[in-house]
């Protein structure tokens, strides 16, 4: 039996990576492994491949693109995108949807690859020196290998992979999937953006909040050259972003996302927590208080009008806000409610608040006072979109005494012992 | 393979949750004889265990404040007296609570007021028969409306109370069983009656 051709085979996997094994050698194992110990052929390849590849210290080179074994693969499968799990080799053909700047000089490329079942985050090696893939164009990956990277699954392309460009042009068309569905990696939706929040890192372009019929989900874009801001009320298709978890909640990152404006609106899940009961407490940082005028900031200042991002500002926006407890005498939830709830459920409105603050010896603190007097001990119902444990108020309305609870009440206590 | 993340329960580590406020009448509260720590750390929080088998930290009231007087003259601290249908809470606040200390010198009974606080069992010397205080977090003056909703919701968790008693026992409704062998509960839901009798129709 001739063994040159495998080992030859075998030695050009390496050559790409930059070594360059002995093929005499090679084919003297390959030989003994065969005659001596009767190993089938294919495995002896297998077998030296990877012994080859743990003495240079590189990923094991899968079998799919050697002649002898190609179409039914030694552990590379042709597989949809969709269906990488993570520690699977993989055969995939898919169009390159994004590219993002690599992150460090030992990563060549790296970006999102979808097909028409999904898509996935790719990471292509800098010694793997394969040729470098265009965005928006299809190409066929042999050999790579799904593994996962901060919890998310990730194709890796290393020196055994095999690239080919595409060449005739599929149409690739992504179906957005309702936001009550998304699961980490890589995912579309259409949705409106339907708050904007305070950017919470120097680095931080807009983070928000995204809602559909289904739901809503955060959002992050972070500061990149060509990245622009989401403009608030406006609905957006957006493919291909990265979704992430993080304490159990699930966000979306759009670097990389494709975000087309859309023309419509959607009728966002307004969030349907509802809680009732007591007030319990009214926390420290309620009444009125004095928002950081830097665009996008809109923090709270101290009281010596101080941000924690942007330090002493003098042009500060009063606003209103009650941080409390409500209790159900089962549990209690954490409520926060905004300007116009503050302004009915107080009946100080905003004007008259910053009249108390300006002109009475106590300042804000009077206004938390009044506002605590008006609302301690009262019951409401706090309708609003509950997120981490903290219910956000955005309607609100007193209980008021009703008889035919009362009713109730008496005929099940005055009923016989159940 | 490896599990889809999506699958996974959502983690929660270490989050803080507040001690709920029992609604519980001046009748049943009267009756606390045990009181129990919940591990062993000295933050741990202290409980009184309600006759009608359920524990309590921190409790709501809502009544009328009938009486308050200023005691001590080092350490000064305000009693009071909150009554409800069915009887008196005793209520008071030390210089370690001065916010509800303040709230409380301000008030000039009579006055409706909703008290958050925590209820303890004090004895007095070994002789004397034990008395449940409120130490209390926040005192705000409320309306007449709102007293009569929380003998609405306290005849309420009562009455829920008093038909888990009957049912399932929980570990808190044994061990009320355990320390509490003379109080029937059904007593309270006759309490819970004539609380609500007494709100005008």
């Amino acid at each position: 039996m001739d063994y040159s051709e495998a080992a030859n085979r075998i030695s050009r996997k390496f050559a790409s990576g930059g070594e360059t094994p002995d093929v005499k050698k090679i084919e003297g194992k390959l030989k003994r492994l065969v005659d001596e110990f009767n190993v089938q052929p294919s495995e002896a390849e297998r077998s030296v491949t990877s012994e080859l590849a743990k003495e240079y210290n590189l990923p094991v080179p899968g079998a799919g693109s050697s002649a002898g074994t190609a179409g039914k693969g030694g552990g590379t499968e042709e597989k949809k995108i969709a269906e990488g799990v993570p520690g699977d080799w993989v055969t995939i053909e898919g169009k390159i949807v994004a590219l993002s700047n690599p992150p460090s000089p030992s990563i060549a490329q790296n970006g999102i690859i979808a097909d028409e079942s999904g898509a996935l985050r790719f990471v292509v090696w800098a010694k793997a020196n394969a040729p470098k893939m265009a965005e928006g164009s299809w190409y066929r990956i042999e050999s790579a290998v799904v593994d996962e990277f901060k919890g998310i699954p990730n194709l890796k392309i290393h020196s055994g992979t095999t690239i080919k460009e595409i060449e005739d042009d599929r149409s690739l068309i992504p179906t957005p999937v309702p936001i009550k569905d998304l699961h980490t990696g890589i995912g579309g939706i259409r949705a409106k953006f339907v708050q904007e929040w305070d950017a919470s890192h120097e680095r931080m372009l807009q983070s928000g909040l995204l809602g559909d019929e289904t739901g809503t989900i955060k959002f992050v874009i972070w500061k990149e050259p060509g990245r622009e801001k989401l403009v608030p009320g406006a609905v957006y298709s957006i493919f291909y972003a990265q979704v992430d978890e993080f304490n159990g909640r699930l966000s979306l990152n759009l670097n990389g996302a494709t975000i087309l404006q859309e023309e419509g609106e959607i009728a966002v899940s307004g969030g349907d927590a509802s809680v009732t009961g007591a007030i319990v407490h009214i926390a420290p940082g309620s009444g009125i208080i004095k928002r950081c005028p830097v665009e996008g900031c809109n923090r709270a200042l101290s009281r010596q009008n101080y941000c924690p991002v942007h330090e002493i500002q003098q042009g500060f926006a009063y606003d209103l806000r009650i941080k409390g407890w409500l209790d159900d005498g089962e549990k209690t939830h954490n409520v926060l409610l905004q300007r116009e709830v503050v302004e009915v459920l107080t009946g100080i409105t905003l004007v008259q608040a910053q009249e108390i603050a300006e002109n009475n010896p106590l300042g804000m603190d009077e206004v938390f006072l009044r506002m605590r007097d008006a609302v301690l001990g009262r019951y409401i119902t706090c309708h609003g979109r509950e997120i981490d444990n903290r219910v956000l108020v955005n309607k609100c309305d007193v209980v008021t005494f009703n008889s035919s609870d009362h009713t109730a009440l008496l005929n099940r206590a005055g009923g016989a012992p159940s | 393979m490896s599990a889809n993340p999506a699958s996974m329960p959502p983690r929660r580590e270490g989050q803080f949750e507040r001690e709920p406020a029992r609604r519980v009448f001046a009748a049943e509260l009267r009756e606390c004889r045990y009181q129990f720590k919940d591990g062993e750390d000295e933050k741990s929080p202290t409980f009184v265990l309600l006759p009608s088998g359920e524990r309590s930290n921190r409790i709501f009231i809502v009544g009328t404040l009938t009486e308050k007087t200023r005691q001590g003259e080092q350490n000064m601290f305000y009693r009071g007296r909150v009554v409800d249908p069915t009887g008196t809470f005793f209520i008071m606040a030390g210089s370690y609570q001065p916010e509800a200390m303040q709230q409380l010198a301000k008030i000039e009974p009579p006055q409706f007021v909703a008290v958050i606080g925590k209820a303890s069992i004090y004895q007095k010397d070994p002789a004397s028969a034990p008395l449940v205080s409120v130490r209390i977090e926040s005192i705000n003056v409320v309306d007449k409306e709102t007293r009569d909703l929380w003998v609405l919701d306290t005849a309420k968790h009562t009455l829920d109370r008093v038909d888990a008693y009957a049912k399932e026992p929980t570990p808190d409704i044994l061990k009320a069983k355990e320390q509490y062998p003379t109080i029937d509960p059904s007593l309270f839901r006759k309490i819970a009656w004539d609380a609500l009798a007494q709100i005008k129709m």
